[in-house]
């Protein structure tokens, strides 16, 4: 288990131009859970490969408790990994599998079955000591992977990159929920990498959102929701996303935008926002009313906004002329947040 | 990838390449190396380099018809050889790659196995047949006979590509409203340039080297090149340079070839399936 | 590298594909030009093998008693003993060294396109040049390796020396066909995730775990058409010993194919050579057949 410190941390791929990632600055706890929430192409897999040893950065360095462990190979540092399809050795069993990591350094066979009993009962793979990797379901290849992962008990950090891609749907969340129950019980930080962002935001202790220019807010997952840094981080984060309109709408004059959440608005005939309703969708049922969110067009772009969807005085469908009212906002000058704000 | 992981020492896997071409390399530049000596100069003092470089024996194989003229007996079976093979693969590839009818696993077995087949055990009866029906000693009797194993290699590499091709392209087409034959020549095969390649490669590969069958199905009129070299061989009085020379120029044939589907090579070499 | 591994996603194409026995026409081109260059052929031979023919028109059947002969001829034994002993040795020698030279090429970057050409040279020789390219090389006289050979003191003539003549044999061919078992290593490891070299690494895996865990289980497909290629193409050789050693000195290097190619063209004993030849497609066929399944195995 360590502490992991990314200090300045920069990688340039050669022959490139730029920087693939940049003036990077984080701190993870020993014994943290925590995600790199980020789209496509912004360096999370860079990022990945210079935690596990595979690239060396360029400038910056990376410490695990203290120590700066830039130039050392994976290995040296204690670093396991678990990717997005599940990489086992074929031919072994999966018992053989667990003990690998083990033998390599020469743990004794006792020792060897007391962890691999352990980490088994932990991920609920006991069943599956003698089979093959052949004979077994994707779901249970990864979870067999994770265990090698957490083999070693000295281990300083597991990644994991992506590793529900391979899982089917329905079952991802038990891959989830084993993660995070074995993340829990055995203490290990992890470092989960992922652009979804329920998968992020479900897993971690604390989320940092990866963005071109580099992390744009480091924060537990409740934090990134209501108070987020960025507009980015508010617009990602969420489903649907941050709206943001310009701070004008609420004659806010020190900052440039203003986001609200769609539950912090409602639709109020004293509302400063005008639009039509273009779209509702239900989500439920409150005190015996129909309720789901309205996305409603304006002249600064649509909106979504939870309500009710039968309004005393107006009915809310489609076309119908409302106004929102924004009861509570986040404001943003140069996409950095400024303020945050709640109305009575 | 400035990746660490690869930039490991220089490791037992690079001396073996290493070795193993120089391994390659030693006989190959020894021919040529006697190619471009006279035979006072092969005869007399050994020496790692030709002390007078010439280029004599060149001169004598493309003077000489007995030379020349096997080169292009050799040529034309081989050509022959792989326009058959192509022709009748490419089609038989075809169908075994989008349908299912009765007996095709067999058949696909069956054709197969005709590669497996000793040459030795048809010498008898190709000779026998050919010289009966007339072919003997033609271009076409080789070639015919060299169909064995380039038509079920053929089918088997073109089909392990065919396959690889999406069935929405033959849809597409129809849709579009052209007929099979247009989608055929003009769509299809195009698409598959580097498979028919790489199986030009393989006919070429087979036909060109080999000796027992050319030779037996030959006669004085179609003397190939590979059965003047080894008379020349077994005469007295060997003229080791013209050999060289005969032998250099007959793996040149062979680099062009490669060269030219070098791309499509190793994808062959898996055989479409493997890899 | 693909960042999957391929084998999880190659769709089996046959459940999709539809049934037209119309298809017999696209293969009726192949059926005919294969029966006229293999089933009649062989029909004459098995023919033969089962009577005496004295000439043209006096011909007896005679049954198995041909096959008997062959498989009691001592000649015939020796062949097939020296024929076993030659293909065991050059297997054992060309895949490990096929699988070596495939791992060096892995590592070979910009170099990767030249080091390909050079190793499919040797496949795209004239198998008589391969063999004449040795007899030169190997001339105790005018030959770079005979003469240093003799140089370090070693009397080496493969023409005199029964076994000087079958280690030349051996390494001409590994000269000649460790490419094929070299390019089909390679096509195989090319197909391997970078994944599981990255896990290994992490798991403290040394280069041997690494070959015997990962390399190796993911070239089983391809290691076993190259092994089955290698044996059974051995097994028909022909021209490389003809021409380098003509089958001596003596019968020493007198392997399958060259004994039949002697009984059949020179003695034109066809009964006899017939049943040999039965025989000898009969032993192929066995290979053939274990071919096909690994190729299906394979698919799976």
């Amino acid at each position: 288990m360590a502490q992991v410190t990314l200090d300045n941390l920069a990688f340039r791929y050669p022959g490139s131009a730029d920087d693939a990632v940049r003036g990077l600055q984080l701190e993870i706890e020993n014994g943290e859970a925590h995600a790199l929430l980020g789209a496509s192409g912004v360096g999370k897999t860079t990022l990945l490969n210079l935690l596990s040893g595979l690239l060396a950065p360029t400038s910056g360095r990376i410490l695990m408790n203290g120590e700066d462990v830039s130039a050392l190979p994976g290995n040296a540092r204690g670093v396991a990994q678990v990717f997005q399809f599940p990489v086992l050795y074929e031919s072994m069993s999966v018992a053989q599998n667990l003990a690998f990591p083990l033998r390599v350094r020469k743990f004794d066979k006792a020792a060897t079955a007391e962890r691999i009993a352990y980490v088994s009962e932990e991920l609920g793979i006991n069943e599956l000591a003698h089979k093959t990797p052949r004979t077994l379901t994707l779901f249970e290849k990864q979870l067999v992977a994770v265990g090698k992962a957490l083999m070693r008990p000295d281990i300083s950090l597991v990644l994991l990159d992506e590793p529900l891609t391979a899982v089917e749907p329905k079952i991802k969340w038990r891959l989830r929920q084993t993660l995070r129950k074995a993340q829990e019980d055995l203490g290990v930080t992890m470092i989960y990498v992922t652009h979804d962002q329920t998968e992020a935001l479900t897993f971690a202790d604390r989320v940092s959102v990866l963005a071109a220019q580099g992390i744009l807010q480091t924060a537990s997952p409740k934090a990134l929701y209501e108070s987020p840094e960025h507009e980015f981080v508010g617009h990602f984060v969420g489903s649907p996303g941050m709206n943001f309109v310009p701070a004008r709408v609420l004659q806010v004059d020190a900052a440039e935008r203003i986001g609200f959440r769609p539950e912090w608005a409602s639709m109020d005939t004293q509302g400063s926002l005008r639009g039509t309703v273009t779209r509702t969708r239900v989500l439920g049922a409150r005190g015996g009313q129909p309720y789901g969110l309205v996305t409603v067009a304006t002249e600064f772009g649509s909106v979504s906004v939870r309500a009710a969807l039968q309004v005393p005085d107006a009915s809310v469908e489609p076309g119908a002329q409302v106004s929102v009212r924004i009861r509570r906002y986040v404001a943003f000058s140069a996409q950095h947040k400024v303020a945050e704000v709640e109305l009575v | 990838m400035s990746s660490r992981f690869f930039q490991q020492p220089v490791s037992l896997s690079r001396w073996v390449l290493v070795g193993y071409g120089v391994y390659l390399l030693l006989p190959l530049y020894w021919l040529l190396s006697m190619a471009l000596r006279s035979n006072a100069d092969i005869v007399g003092e050994f020496s790692i380099f030709p002390s007078a470089p010439t280029l004599a024996n060149f001169a004598e194989i493309f003077s000489n018809p007995v030379w020349y003229q096997a080169f292009g007996n050799s040529l034309s079976y081989v050509m022959i050889n792989t326009l058959l093979s192509l022709g009748v693969a490419i089609p038989a590839a075809y169908v075994f790659s989008r349908y299912r009818f009765l007996g095709d696993k067999q058949l696909f077995f069956w054709l197969l196995t005709n590669r497996m087949a000793p040459p030795a055990v048809f010498l008898l009866p190709f000779f026998q047949l050919y010289s009966a029906i007339g072919l003997f000693d033609t271009p076409l009797a080789v070639a015919l006979a060299h169909c064995l194993f380039t038509v079920p290699l053929s089918v088997w590499i073109l089909e392990g590509f065919f396959s690889g091709v999406p069935t929405e392209l033959d849809e597409m087409a129809r849709i579009d409203g052209h007929g099979f034959v247009y989608f055929f020549v003009r769509i299809f095969l195009p698409i598959n340039r580097g498979a028919i390649g790489v199986t030009l490669f393989f006919c070429f590969m087979f036909s060109w080297v080999e000796l027992l069958l050319a030779r037996t199905l030959s006669g004085a009129s179609t003397k190939p090149i590979v059965v003047v070299m080894t008379r020349t061989v077994s005469a007295s009085g060997l003229d080791w340079g013209v050999l060289a020379a005969a032998g250099v120029l007959t793996v040149l044939p062979g680099i062009l070839v490669v060269w030219f589907v070098r791309k499509d090579l190793v994808k062959g070499f898996a055989l479409g399936r493997v890899s | 590298m693909s960042p999957f591994p391929l084998n999880t996603k190659w769709l089996k194409l046959s459940s999709f594909k539809p049934k037209d026995n119309r298809a017999w026409l696209g293969v009726l081109p192949v059926v005919l030009v294969i029966a006229f260059s293999a089933v009649i052929p062989l029909m004459t031979v098995v023919n033969y093998s089962v009577q005496d023919i004295l000439d043209f028109n006096t011909r007896y059947f005679v049954g198995l008693q041909w096959y008997q002969e062959t498989l009691n001829d001592p000649r015939f034994i020796d062949a097939f003993v020296r024929q076993l002993g030659f293909s065991a040795t050059v297997l054992v020698l060309e895949v490990p060294l096929g699988i070596a030279v495939a791992k060096g090429l892995m590592r070979a970057g910009r170099a990767i396109p030249l080091v390909l050409i050079l190793l499919a040279l040797p496949l795209l020789i004239p198998w008589n040049v391969v063999g004449t390219i040795w007899q030169i090389y190997a001339r105790p006289d005018i030959g770079l390796l005979g003469v240093a050979v003799n140089a370090m003191g070693v009397s080496y003539n493969y023409t005199a020396e029964p076994l000087h003549a079958w280690l030349t044999l051996v390494a001409m061919d590994v000269w000649h066909w460790t490419s094929l078992v070299a390019l089909l290593a390679f096509a195989g490891l090319t197909a391997i995730p970078q994944a599981y070299y990255q896990a290994a690494e992490l798991d403290g895996a040394n280069k041997w775990h690494t070959l015997r865990y990962i390399e190796l289980p993911q070239l089983r497909g391809v290691l076993i058409i190259a092994v089955l290629l290698r044996l059974m193409d051995s097994f028909m050789i022909y021209t490389e010993p003809f021409v380098l050693t003509g089958g001596g000195p003596g019968n020493t290097t007198t392997f399958l194919s060259q004994y039949l190619a002697t009984m059949a063209v020179g003695q034109f004993d066809l009964g006899p050579a017939a049943a040999f030849s039965v025989v000898y497609f009969l032993f192929i066929l066995l290979f053939c057949w274990l071919f096909y399944v690994s190729v299906v195995r394979v698919d799976e």
